[in-house]
């Protein structure tokens, strides 16, 4: 690799990608989040086990998503021209880019060559990815964002931190006051009313809006058919109201028929908000037909690589492509619990995020990310597409390693754990120095305070120490049998 | 081009993961993991009560009507209890006596055509609805010129007259119908512009984690389930 | 990982490090093909403790007896690894004068994972503060696992905490009488 692309980060304050672990002392140290997120995330989990339990061949449909994925994958570029292909038949049109620049400038063009200057957009990871709002807004296109959420956070200049609930670090007061700011609005206090302030504002901008800006959840290569799944109504308004649409997304995106649907609704739903199914799924089909009142005129479809290509070459990464976006493996992460989405410098969060990241945009500024993480094997577990995240994590980990990525003092334990281990001898000696020098710091049966790198251990929690006797010895002292007979 | 920049990088690394992966041993299938078949539908005895059941769960309103007249008396009732007096409507045949039968009562039904701004205007929706999917307590909307998204969508009451027959048990069963009528695959002609499933009112709990209603899409539904 | 072994089996009182030689040996070996060909020998050979009392012996009552409350934390590599549910469980049930208590929110991580409780130890700290949280909440006087690792890290938060709860290892409870 010569030149690593930059991650596509959003403003965080002047924070790089590197410095995940000062962005997540950030993140322990903010009560309003830990609450937030606090009160949050346990209800996804638990609405998540209930929706999951009530489907009895639910590990089946886990696995059979996985092998249409994987099949998919593996003949890809058939998919994508019999996709293309079906989206021109019904008069839609295709456009490809292969990394985030062409992507901007192609839709930019699009634009510009339909006369539009006023865009609503519904939430999209793709088009955050390729940074497209800062892109159109320099453009001169005026962008609104219309998931509740994303509209709120617009407005106050904010980045999303969670995949489905992006406003998890937001207080009812902050928006009351956010709204009368920038709407004018009486400074209502219950949700209701805040709620019906932003439907009134937004139902102006999507009846004026020139084009519907939106991302979709799956693609179905045999009709061209693009599927959008939302609960609040907003990205029906967004490719219903405006005479353009554009739908951007990623090549990982497709499904070979429309019937696999019947699969991946049902993942899709339980895993992301443990509903049985969304309130709205959209399945759109070419731009309206002829006679028909509402509906764009002209459909534009933009099929995004940024990475995903250098993914698709990956044996043993490729599985990550896969994902359908259902925040499941981040509502279940305790790290992610406790994290919330900015610490991890990315676009993408929570385990998907910590493999998404350096495994489409490189290695080194994404190097911390593999590592934050305990292994404990929930996301596996809960994946709806059976990605075996523990151990992809695994396998970035050996990556950062093997590419000289991993600083000195870890490099040295290293090295030093090595020889130790590697020889009785040597592990004896260790260890006898080790029982010598700990009485300095043994107190009350155990050792408070650890210095050097090992001094994080003992910012929480006391350490044994370690044992007089060693149990081998103990053992040869036995010869080698246990010590009471018991059966 | 864009196009063949991006396929051809495809191609290279479907390649070039080929040749990376583990040797397959001999007599192993092929590369390329095959296609699976997809399982049948689920068998609901009785997919109305289902669907009714599973409606109440998500604060769809639901009343099982014996006719299509009945199903026009509950209507009324519903739009008079909200003060609806404008009410936009589809051009559909199991809407029709409905949509009459309101006209006569003074409801003003404005019928499909006209622009989206006096849609929004209306307090309520009429649709049909091509299935109903029990399980999740689903409305299959198809989009056509007698059958505009936004009637269903922009009026903040939604109301919908399904037939019972129409209740299918759950998506597969959906597709499945699709497919009957094209065995050996569904071309794009045989979709509308827009099929939407509908499933309860339209929610968020974005601010403050406080569930709500009527986030742009409408704050009820109500659907008249239609026996005979 | 000797050839020249010719025990039965080989018992670990860990999860994590029975399914490290159980299923990652072989992977850190996939380009040695005699070796990883000896690791899955030697994998087939290796038990966690309540897993090879249970599922290979069939033994659940080991004439033990425990007087404590004891809450039981299920360790991540045993339970999602090995898929060690009942097994630990039913070894508990069956020591006498032993009171299982219900562990809330039990099959969440304690936040050890290796280095990560020094690479990254305010989220462990975080992670270790909710699981003693659940094990105080619980009125047990003793928690318990299958997991060194994981006990060393509750021992040390609870000396911490100063709390009168004891971390006591599965094979301590089951030898007690």
């Amino acid at each position: 690799m010569s030149t690593e692309p930059a991650i596509p980060v959003r403003p965080l304050a002047g924070a790089r990608p590197g410095d995940m672990r000062a962005r997540l002392a950030q993140a322990l140290a903010d009560p309003m989040l830990q609450t937030a997120l606090g009160r949050a995330i346990p209800g996804f989990r638990r609405m998540r086990a209930s929706a999951v339990a009530e489907v009895p061949e639910w590990e089946v449909l886990r696995r059979l998503a996985a092998h249409i994925k994987d099949h998919t994958l593996a003949v890809l570029d058939r998919y994508l021209e019999q996709f293309e292909a079906a989206v021109r038949a019904r008069g839609g049109v295709v456009h490809w880019a292969a990394d985030a620049a062409e992507a901007q400038r192609t839709i930019i063009d699009l634009l510009r060559a339909l006369g539009v200057h006023q865009v609503v957009k519904s939430k999209s990871m793709v088009t955050e990815e390729i940074g497209l709002n800062a892109a159109l807004e320099a453009a001169g296109v005026r962008v609104v964002e219309t998931d509740l959420g994303e509209y709120v956070l617009q407005l106050a200049g904010e980045a999303p931190s969670h995949l489905i609930a992006p406003m998890i670090h937001k207080p009812i007061e902050a928006v009351s006051e956010l709204f009368a700011v920038a709407l004018g609005a009486p400074r209502y206090e219950r949700a209701e009313d805040l709620n019906r302030v932003a439907r009134a504002a937004l139902r102006r901008e999507f009846l004026a809006a020139d084009a519907g800006i939106t991302g979709v959840n799956f693609a179905v290569a045999e009709t061209g058919t693009l599927v959008i799944v939302e609960n609040e109504g907003n990205a029906r308004l967004v490719t219903s109201c405006p005479r353009v649409h554009v739908a951007v997304l990623g090549i990982e995106k497709l499904l070979p028929r429309l019937a696999d649907l019947g699969v991946f609704l049902r993942l899709l739903a339980r895993s992301a908000t443990g509903q049985r199914a969304s309130v709205y799924v959209s399945l759109l089909t070419g731009p309206r037909r002829s006679g028909e009142a509402d509906g764009p005129d002209e459909l534009h479809v933009v099929l995004v690589d940024n990475g995903r290509t250098r993914l698709l070459a990956d044996p043993d990464l490729r599985e990550a492509l896969r994902c359908i976006r259902c925040s499941a493996c981040l509502n279940v992460c305790p790290v992610f619990e406790r994290a919330g989405g900015h610490a991890y410098g990315s676009v993408y969060a929570g385990p998907i995020g910590a493999v998404l990241t350096p495994a489409l945009w490189g290695l080194r500024p994404a190097r911390e990310l593999p590592f934050a993480s305990t292994l404990c094997g929930a996301c596996g577990e809960v994946c709806p597409v059976s990605i075996d995240l523990p151990r992809l994590l695994l396998e970035l980990r050996a990556r950062v390693v093997r590419e000289g990525l991993v600083g000195r003092p870890d490099r040295l334990f290293a090295r030093l754990w090595t020889l130790v281990m590697r020889s009785p001898t040597r592990l004896t000696l260790f260890g006898a120095l080790g029982r010598a020098l700990q009485r300095l710091a043994v107190s009350e049966g155990r050792i408070d305070r650890l210095r050097g790198p090992l001094a994080g251990w003992t910012a929480h929690r006391a350490a044994p120490p370690l044992a007089a006797v060693p149990f081998r010895v103990r053992w040869r002292a036995r010869g080698g049998r246990p010590g009471r007979g018991r059966p | 081009m864009s196009r063949e920049a991006v396929l051809g990088r495809v191609r290279a690394a479907l390649r070039s993961a080929a040749a990376v992966a583990q040797p397959v041993p001999a007599g192993a299938a092929a590369a390329v993991p095959a296609l699976p078949a997809l399982p049948d539908h689920q068998v609901v005895a009785d997919p109305v009560t289902l669907f009714v059941e599973r409606a109440r769960a998500v604060a769809t309103t639901v009343e099982i009507c014996a006719t299509v007249d009945d199903a026009a008396v509950q209507a009324a009732a519903w739009l008079a209890a909200r003060g609806a007096r404008r009410v936009v409507a589809w051009d559909d045949p199991d809407v029709a006596t409905v949509a009459v039968r309101l006209a006569a009562g003074g409801i003003e039904v404005t019928p499909p055509g006209v622009a989206s701004d006096i849609v929004a205007q209306a307090d309520a929706g009429l649709t049909g609805a091509a299935w109903g999917i029990a399980e999740s307590a689903s409305l299959v909307l198809p989009a056509d010129p007698q059958r505009p998204r936004l009637f269903s969508l922009l009026p903040p009451l939604h109301v919908a007259v399904l037939r019972a027959g129409r209740i299918l048990p759950d998506l597969p069963a959906l597709f499945e119908h699709l497919q009957a009528t094209h065995p050996s695959g569904l071309p794009p002609a045989a979709l509308p512009s827009a099929l939407a499933f509908v499933s309860g009112p339209s929610r968020s709990a974005d601010i403050g984690l406080v569930p709500v209603q009527g986030a742009h899409g409408p704050m009820e539904v109500a659907v008249l389930v239609v026996t005979r | 990982m000797t050839s020249r072994s010719c025990a039965e089996a080989v018992v670990a009182p860990s999860g994590s490090c029975a399914t490290m030689v159980r299923e990652w040996y072989p992977r850190l070996f996939r380009d040695d093909p005699p070796r990883a060909a000896a690791a899955a020998v030697l994998g087939r050979r290796t038990y966690e403790l309540s897993e090879f009392l249970v599922r290979v012996l069939g033994r659940t009552d080991l004439g033990a007896r425990f007087d404590a409350a004891v809450a039981y934390h299920p360790s991540c590599h045993g339970l999602r690894g090995l898929g060690l549910r009942d097994e630990p469980l039913s070894l508990l049930r069956a020591v006498r004068g032993l009171r299982l208590v219900d562990l809330p929110r039990a099959e969440e991580c304690c936040g050890f994972g290796g280095f990560f409780a020094v690479t990254f130890a305010p989220v462990s700290g975080a992670m270790l503060a909710s699981k003693l949280d659940a094990v105080e909440a619980s009125g047990a006087d003793v928690v318990t696992a299958t997991d060194a690792s994981c006990l060393m890290h509750l021992a040390g938060g609870l000396a911490r905490r100063g709390s009168r709860v004891r971390a006591v290892h599965l094979a301590e409870i089951l030898a007690a009488s």
